[in-house]
């Protein structure tokens, strides 16, 4: 290590904070204020080839090191936090998995326009219930021949809705934890994804943050990164390397903290002389800056160790961890110094607290980055740590079928037709207040109803599908439409008959959990992201005024004859698609070494493939060299 | 008085059947006895390829003596030093003492650590590839380990294409003076124990017995000599297709094995009902067993033939009933994969057979549990309101089945 930057370094750092200055640091309370993304400085940054820093020429890169990135994150997040995130998860997040993974097409596809800042790029991984546990990832991509279909919604994600190219990561495989988790490229603009309203965020506001939303987008198969099963190695990959540029800007946001703040502290007097000669005011500014110069090592080392390929993960999470924590201290000092000046808006201070404290939570939590760090040092904890994570949809697996074509008539012509076939038989029918834990069907209303006068066309609709009248909590609770007791959900009614039928009801958890074992849900509602759709066998997106009375006239068959004793309706599940892995198979004793549990006992971490087992292990049973194993794929 | 047969030119059978062995390997029961197969070559010099039993001792010897006919024995061959095989190891080394032994290395070692005093001048340690002449006849040593001992090896005479294969190929039952797999109608008397003897014995093993078959698929093979069991001289794409399918794991047939674990009868009952309700939608290759009173060993070699297993077992003290937890386990220790699954079960208070079953079968490879969970849930007995959970069972077996 040089412990020193190169003058080809800090050229680079001149020509960014320069531009930093110049281009952003007027605007950034404005930007900050209004949530507002820094188009042009973002295009001014492209033109400067800052966008592309670390990536080979060839694609279109400026081909410097990863120092130069980070220092060129560092001097942006300097004036704003924002602008310098927006340059990392673009660099490190969006173009990274497609250096590093792509193959030589999707390359020069994607790369010459993400380097030159002419398209942004984005990524993403983080989902309501996975976060730090990506095995908890719920987007699916379905292989249908030619392409995937990409279905679910990723949450928190830094800059979009301005990127254009989305690296996005999805279950082609289900029931196998991580393994069964693919890289897709997906692009802006493709039919069925949407974004969600921007975040109104604590900090880092100038930074474009929303939800994705996926539905029914058709990935061609050439989009696919790496291999099937590869998106955990290429997220956790990438995350390491991410996790500089994040240390990078908390290391800016808290330099520009710390200078604001010694500038402030030699200009206010008090007590007859600058604070700055106060030695609590000094000793803050010792600490602070002494705190600076250790994160900034640490971030450029990790730097380094990545240029060279030299493993860097821990020494990453080790800056991205140190860099953050000290961001959050040093942003205080700093408006501790600026006294009740720094706790006005329209204060850099006041800003900088802020943007801080969002690097000790993305990229890897600083909780996670000490899991990472003592895994590299005291190897995983236990076994359990690769177990596959079985999860199911809220309500077992489903068809999933829109019906899209045609009028709106069409759509409710085709519901009912797919519902005959099922074997469902409309001429029989329940009484409208059949207890909900004994009825054979149930039409239910959930806020999407709208008004108290609309029941009336769940009531019509409950007549003429022979089915019970249930409801959404909110709706028996709140609006109270219906009695308590008709509300279907985890803390009420379970239904477990043969046909539930969604109004309006947007699918939350807790209901899911209600009709989790119904054997057909079909769901009505407007809002096409609505979680019911991904619950449900069939679907119409629409307004309830309008099918409802459609489906209550497709389905009436005048008086309904008593149903007889209900037949729970059973359907075949599909065979769980099952991802072949490699075993070790031991000629000496017919033990297995399995790459994902390793040999804990012998300090080999689980995870690591058989050709990289260290030199000297043998056979933890019978003492057989790793020559006299076969290799299988079950 | 010796009772020896002939395989073809110059090559003897000098085995014996025993028929007194209630349990083989003191685990697996046997109704028709078993053989140890040892063979002679008599070249210019002469080869006994393995030894027999204690039990058979007598006989070996006699049959032995009587080939050699008054000539030394020069040469041993151990291709398995398993006890069934290498008990009478002494008894040659007594009246044969210069004999000279091949076999591996960790025969060697093996034959040691069961208490045999070896002669090292005496002994010739081959690896694979290595060979061996006798006058006309040269052998190759092919490397076998851990089909089903890691000390295993095969001996092919590449002069007349005789592969002698230890215990691969090899089955229960006595040969009552036959010898050959022609000389019995192999698919009706004899395929239930091969298989048997297969799946329990070396069944683990199926990616070994793969690396073996794809090396045997190089030579061409005239006579088959196995260690228990017939001598194959024909139809070798029969018994090497069951191997194929054994090995791989794939099954041979579509069809059910119902298993049922039952203290009073109710979960016996549903099991029937089940059998019952399939046979009426024309699924009639079913096997139902009850797992107190049939041995794992024939439910082991069942499962490898058949494509779909039903689990119907009462909960026992809060978990699986234990014969019904064992053949899981033996079922997991025997590497059993690629099976579809279905299970039913029974409790009078905390129902728990169903959940654990699903877990235990979580634990082994390639297992799919039909409709992803619990299929049929019986409180005691089956009563009306579990019968369209049974019959719907029934409808996602056929289905399944008619894949």
């Amino acid at each position: 290590m040089l412990y020193q930057t190169t003058p080809a370094h800090e050229e680079l750092r001149a020509k960014v904070r320069a531009f930093a200055e110049a281009e952003v640091k007027p605007i950034a309370f404005s930007l900050d204020k209004n949530n507002e993304f820094p188009r042009d400085a973002v295009r001014k940054m492209g033109e400067l080839g800052l966008m592309g820093l670390p990536y080979e020429t060839e694609y279109g890169g400026a081909g410097a090191d990863v120092l130069s990135y980070a220092i060129a994150v560092e001097e942006l997040a300097r004036v704003d936090g924002g602008t310098g995130v927006i340059l990392s998860a673009h660099t490190s997040l969006g173009t990274y998995p497609i250096a590093a993974f792509g193959n030589e097409e999707q390359k020069r596809k994607y790369l010459p326009d993400l380097c030159s800042g002419r398209k942004v790029g984005a990524f993403g991984l983080t989902e309501p219930n996975a976060g730090s546990d990506a095995g908890g990832t719920e987007t699916t991509a379905e292989d249908r021949g030619d392409y995937y279909l990409l279905n679910g919604n990723k949450i928190f994600i830094t800059n979009g809705g301005e990127a254009d190219t989305y690296v996005v990561f999805a279950v082609t495989t289900p029931g196998i934890g991580t393994r069964g988790i693919s890289a897709l490229i997906v692009e802006k603009g493709w039919e069925g994804f949407t974004f969600g309203d921007h975040y109104d965020k604590m900090g880092i506001r100038s930074s474009a943050t929303c939800e994705l939303n996926f539905n029914n987008v058709k990935v061609p198969k050439e989009n696919l990164l790496g291999k099937e099963g590869m998106g955990f190695k290429i997220a956790m990959s990438t995350l390491d390397g991410g996790r500089i540029g994040i240390a990078a800007q908390a290391l800016g946001i808290a330099q520009g903290a710390y200078e604001a703040a010694v500038e402030y502290s030699k200009e206010r007097v008090q007590f007859g002389r600058p604070i700055c000669q106060q030695q609590a005011i000094a000793f803050k500014i010792a600490d602070m800056a002494t705190k600076l110069r250790c994160a900034r090592f640490l971030v450029y080392s990790a730097a380094e160790l990545k240029q060279a390929h030299a493993p860097y993960g821990m020494e990453a999470a080790m800056a991205k961890q140190y860099a953050s924590d000290i961001a959050l201290e040093v942003t205080n000092d700093a408006m501790q110094i600026f006294g009740g000046a720094g706790f006005m808006k329209g204060m850099e201070v006041e800003r900088f607290y802020r943007d801080a404290k969002i690097t000790t939570i993305y990229e890897g939590t600083n909780e996670i980055q000490r899991v990472v760090i003592a895994a590299h040092i005291l190897g995983k904890a236990g076994k359990a740590s690769s177990a596959p994570v079985q999860r199911q949809a809220e309500t077992s697996i489903r068809k999933k079928i829109l019906f899209k074509d045609g009028s709106a008539q069409d759509k409710v012509e085709a519901l009912v037709a797919a519902l005959k076939k099922d074997g469902h038989d409309f001429t029989v029918g329940i009484p409208a207040d059949t207890p909900i834990v004994q009825a054979e069907r149930v039409v239910s209303a959930g806020k999407g109803i709208g008004e108290r006068g609309n029941m009336k066309l769940i009531e019509d609709l409950a007549r003429a599908a022979g089915a019970a009248i249930g409801s959404s909590r909110p709706v028996a609770e709140t609006l109270q439409y219906v009695p308590l007791n008709r509300y279907v959900g985890m803390s009420g009614q379970k239904f477990t008959g043969n046909l539930y039928i969604a109004c309006g009801i947007s699918g939350a958890v807790q209901h899911l959990k209600g009709i989790k074992d119904a054997a057909y849900v079909v769901a009505i509602n407007n809002d096409p992201n609505a979680k019911i759709f991904k619950n449900c066998d069939y679907g119409i997106v629409g307004d309830v005024t309008e099918i409802l009375p459609l489906l209550t006239a497709a389905l009436d068959t005048g008086e309904k004859q008593p149903a007889p004793p209900m037949v729970k309706m059973k359907r075949v599940a599909p065979k769980k698609p099952y991802a072949p892995q490699k075993y070790y198979v031991c000629t000496g004793c017919g033990n297995e070494y399995d790459p994902l549990r390793g040999d804990p006992e012998n300090e080999v971490k689980p995870g690591t493939a058989f050709k990289d087992i260290p030199a000297g292990w043998m056979c933890p049973h019978c003492g057989e060299t790793p020559d006299g194993f076969i290799e299988i794929e079950v | 008085m010796n009772c020896y047969r002939k395989v073809t030119d110059d090559l003897y059978w000098v085995g014996g059947n025993d028929r007194r062995l209630a349990l083989f390997e003191n685990i697996h029961p046997l109704y028709h006895g078993v053989s140890y197969n040892a063979y002679v070559l008599l070249d210019e010099k002469t080869v006994l390829f393995d030894t027999a039993d204690w039990a058979v001792g007598r006989q070996f010897i006699e049959n032995v003596k009587a080939v050699l006919d008054g000539r030394p024995l020069d040469y041993l061959v151990i291709n398995h030093v398993e006890p069934d095989h290498a008990a009478t190891l002494e008894e040659i080394l007594l009246r044969w003492p210069d004999v000279q032994m091949i076999m591996t290395a960790k025969a060697a070692m093996f034959l040691r650590n069961f208490g045999y005093t070896l002669n090292g001048d005496n002994i010739r340690e081959v690896k694979e590839g290595d060979t061996a002449s006798f006058g006309k006849h040269t052998v190759a040593f092919v490397m076998a380990p851990m089909v089903h001992w890691p000390e295993a090896m095969m001996t092919f005479d590449t002069t007349n294409g005789v592969l002698f294969s230890a215990d691969a190929f090899g089955s229960f039952r006595s040969l009552d003076g036959k010898l050959f797999a022609d000389e019995f109608d192999f698919d009706r008397e004899w395929i239930d124990e091969a298989r048997r003897y297969y799946t329990n014995i070396v069944g683990k093993y199926g990616p070994q017995v793969q690396a073996v078959l794809k090396k045997a698929a190089k030579v061409d093979i005239k006579y088959l000599c196995p260690l228990h069991g017939p001598v194959w001289r024909k139809d070798f794409g029969y018994i090497l297709d069951k191997y194929q399918h054994w090995s791989t794991y794939t099954p041979e047939e579509k069809g059910v094995m119902i298993v049922y674990a039952s203290m009073y009868g109710n979960t016996e009952n549903t099991a029937e009902l089940l059998a019952a309700k399939l046979a009426a939608k024309g699924v009639t290759n079913t096997r139902l067993y009850d797992v107190s009173s049939t041995h794992v060993s024939y439910l082991i070699s069942d499962l490898f033939k058949y494509s779909h297993i039903v689990f119907a077992s009462v909960t026992y003290n809060l978990g699986i009933f234990p014969p019904m937890h064992n053949f899981l386990a033996d079922m997991k220790a025997l590497n059993l994969q690629n099976r579809t699954c279905a299970i039913i079960e029974n409790g009078s208070w905390a129902i728990q057979s169903g959940k654990l079953i699903k877990e235990a079968l979580s634990g082994m490879k390639k297992m799919t549990v039909l409709g992803d969970d619990v299929s049929v849930t019986i409180n005691s007995s089956c009563r009306e309101q579990n019968v369209a959970d049974v019959e719907s069972l029934a409808d996602a077996l056929a289905a399944d089945l008619s894949k």
